[in-house]
């Protein structure tokens, strides 16, 4: 049987080891090939780096991915995730988020990909700077306005309340006199001259209960009428 | 208080009539490219027919018009004659080079050997290359200048005078 020489030998020795290298190196290229032999596609490594997550498999990463894709904007669709999306441009997207998954990548790292691909257009949930602050920020300012309209506008109606509650005569067994304080702010009563006499008891019961004032009486003229 | 509360409501107002106009007003299928001043993501993809690879590393030295299009998409049809001839006329001062996404090879040979060819044109299988240039639809055009980088892109059927407006661009003038 023929044995090898020492000289080939000592190739062997050193060609092992420079295989296993040459093996691991090709295998961990940030340019990865795909597919057929001499083809190269630009790969997420390029341009987020390692992945640092772990890698996923099976059920979470058929629910990792559907989360992702559904974090990113069809570009040929109206308003539509890659997640929802039929069109083989999201089918292709949904793919690449799949086997970005798969090999570690975070979800953070792979919406910093595509987004440093299509910019902000690509998250469905902008970011809150520049312009896209707007988006988040006029809606609760409105909110915050409309609110501070209704409080005023409560507020408002509810003055005439709070002064006829203040000017409540006491229920002290009734002799007392109410106290009527001079109030630059208390409502005006209108003129009651041409109120028609049958009218009249039920109009000064009116004034004394809106204005507090005694026999409907205003206190200020002692006019009746 | 009510001046104050005025004045804020019409500032609000204000602010969400020009966000909707700016939102409203433009094409929401245009993407404000991210890529524009940056170094071209690197590819090398197989061309069609010959099944060469291409390496686009290797075309640096010169300004690159990479187009991506498609059989299937009608304005390309359009396109195409324009950039065959522009290609014809530039001469080899200026490498085209078109991306084929989405698309069977079959079909491409057929149109390229019906509407004429004077560049090579890459299958993109998966459509990898098109989603790391962030093509939102076809046909669309990067303009590369002789560094690599990319200085325009264009989205639709592009003519003569626009291509060369941004060739331009890439020549550095």
């Amino acid at each position: 049987m023929k044995r090898a020489s020492s000289g080939q030998w000592s190739v062997v020795r050193w060609a092992v080891p420079a295989f296993a290298i040459f093996l691991v190196a090709a295998m961990s290229m940030p340019l990865r090939a795909q597919g057929d032999a001499g083809q190269r596609v630009p790969d997420a490594a390029q341009f987020v780096g390692a992945p640092k997550g772990l890698p996923l498999a099976g059920d979470a990463l058929n629910s990792q991915t559907t989360e992702v894709s559904s974090m990113l904007r069809c570009p040929v669709c109206q308003g539509l995730s890659v997640a929802d999306s039929p069109s083989a441009m999201a089918v292709n997207m949904k793919e690449q988020v799949r086997e970005l998954l798969a090999r570690g990548y975070t979800k953070e790292q792979i919406l910093s990909y595509f987004e440093r691909s299509y910019g902000q257009f690509v998250l469905l949930k902008p970011k809150f700077q520049g312009v896209n602050a707007l988006v988040w920020i006029l809606p609760i300012a409105a909110l915050i306005l409309g609110a501070v309209i209704v409080v005023t506008k409560v507020k408002r109606l509810e003055q005439p309340a709070i002064a006829d509650e203040g000017a409540k005569p006491a229920d002290d067994g009734g002799d007392a006199k109410p106290q009527v304080k001079p109030d630059k702010s208390a409502p005006v009563a209108p003129p009651i001259a041409e109120v028609d006499d049958e009218l009249m008891p039920y109009v000064l019961r009116v004034r004394e209960l809106a204005y507090g004032w005694p026999g409907g009486i205003d206190p200020a003229t002692k006019e009746n009428r | 208080m009510n001046r104050t509360v005025l004045i804020i409501g019409i500032v609000i107002t204000l602010a969400i009539v020009v966000v909707l106009f700016l939102g409203l007003g433009k094409d929401p299928q245009h993407i404000n490219s991210p890529l524009i001043g940056h170094p071209a993501p690197p590819f090398t993809l197989k061309a069609v027919g010959t099944g060469e690879p291409v390496d686009l590393e290797k075309l640096r030295g010169r300004p690159v018009i990479l187009n991506f299009w498609a059989t299937w998409c009608v304005p390309c049809y359009e396109e195409h004659p324009v950039l065959v001839q522009n290609a014809r006329m530039l001469g080899p001062q200026v490498q085209f080079v078109g991306v084929v996404f989405q698309d069977d090879e079959s079909k491409i040979m057929q149109f390229l050997r019906e509407r004429g060819s004077s560049y090579p044109t890459l299958m993109d299988d998966k459509g990898k290359t098109a989603i790391a240039y962030g093509v939102g639809g076809v046909p669309e055009t990067f303009f590369l200048d002789a560094k690599g980088t990319i200085v325009a892109k264009f989205e639709g059927p592009i003519s003569s005078g626009e291509l060369q407006a941004n060739l331009v661009k890439a020549m550095g003038r």
